[in-house]
């Protein structure tokens, strides 16, 4: 299966979106001192109004244009051919995207890390997928063919005489896991599709297709427990 | 004419059956990175979050996006990254 890029996205359909689980948190990190120099109360600046909130306004996105440009050149080998004008607006664009983000979430900060690290994540994530979105623009993303992948054809003799582990997990990914199971995998972990662009082709988020990943690893590491190829389901050889 | 399956490498395999207990969502790492980033540049050794570091090995765009902060991080404070780095790494 083919998948165009934006231009020509095959529908597939929506998955079903991982539902958000609270994870418990230790002590909230030290609130920041507001009167430490170059340590701005930026929760109260940014939900100020007025020129106190344009100055944080201002500062917050030099802030995330420094740490999308830190994140665009880090992956800048995934953009041959790309220009230092682009790139500079993929930096610039995730910046804006983060800043709405954060806005939108500012009520949400809660101190256990400092505001500025808090920020920096959010222009990461954004400009990690502007690349990764812009690198895959124009290419089609293969989901593994099933019929080559399964090796459905393998009986339990040829199985008998799979003593290496590729092999092995091969002959499991054919009887252990469901076909989405498996081109999710193979276009993941083999083909190396960005699972952000994997998820923009079939409508569904990153959380989504880690899940999949997850029961499928989980599926797999089972079966070949089970058939003595690792010491335990969570991955030893023996 | 049927074509020849194709066959997983050793790197393949790996990566296929790499662990991913205890369970963390993206969502969910998201939420912890800029915690467990400041952690573990501040306390390479640290124990904290260990379904971070699972999570991080599974889940390259995850892990990318932490190693990325690690290193602005350290930029900030004149801090060698490479200790927080190596455990990311495993």
């Amino acid at each position: 299966m083919t998948l165009a890029g934006p231009d020509g996205a095959t529908d597939v359909g929506p998955q079903p979106r991982t539902p958000y689980v609270e994870t418990a948190s230790p002590e909230p990190h030290e609130p920041e001192d507001p009167d430490e120099p170059g340590e701005p109360d930026w929760v109260s600046d940014l939900s100020s109004s007025g020129p106190r909130h344009e100055e944080a306004l201002r500062r917050l996105h030099a802030l995330l244009l420094k740490a999308a440009r830190h994140q665009v050149w880090r992956m800048r080998d995934q953009l041959p051919g790309v220009g230092a004008v682009t790139v500079d607006e993929l930096a610039t664009c995730a910046a804006d995207d983060a800043l709405v983000a954060i806005l939108a979430k500012l009520g949400g900060f809660e101190g256990r890390s400092r505001f500025t690290t808090w920020a920096y994540k959010f222009a990461i994530l954004q400009a990690a997928n502007e690349v990764r979105r812009h690198a895959w623009s124009s290419r089609e993303v293969c989901l593994p063919d099933d019929a080559l992948w399964s090796d459905a054809s393998a009986g339990p003799e040829q199985h008998a005489e799979a003593t290496d582990l590729a092999a092995a997990v091969q002959h499991a990914m054919a009887v252990a896991l469901t076909s989405y199971q498996r081109r999710i995998a193979l276009a993941l972990l083999v083909e190396q599709v960005p699972i952000d662009v994997l998820a923009d082709r079939l409508g569904t988020t990153r959380g989504a297709l880690y899940k999949t990943l997850h029961v499928a690893r989980s599926r797999l590491r089972a079966h070949l427990t089970a058939s003595g190829h690792l010491t335990t389901a969570r991955g030893g050889t023996p | 004419m049927t074509p020849d399956p194709r066959r997983l490498t050793s790197t393949d395999a790996q990566r296929l059956i790499m662990p991913t207990d205890p369970w963390l969502s993206c969502e969910d790492c998201f939420e912890l990175t800029d915690r467990f980033a400041e952690e573990l540049l501040a306390h390479p050794d640290t124990t904290h979050l260990p379904e971070m570091l699972v999570h991080l090995h599974a889940c390259a765009a995850c892990a990318e996006e932490a190693e990325s902060l690690i290193v602005l991080l350290a930029a900030d404070v004149g801090a060698d990254p490479a200790a927080a780095l190596d455990r990311l790494r495993g």
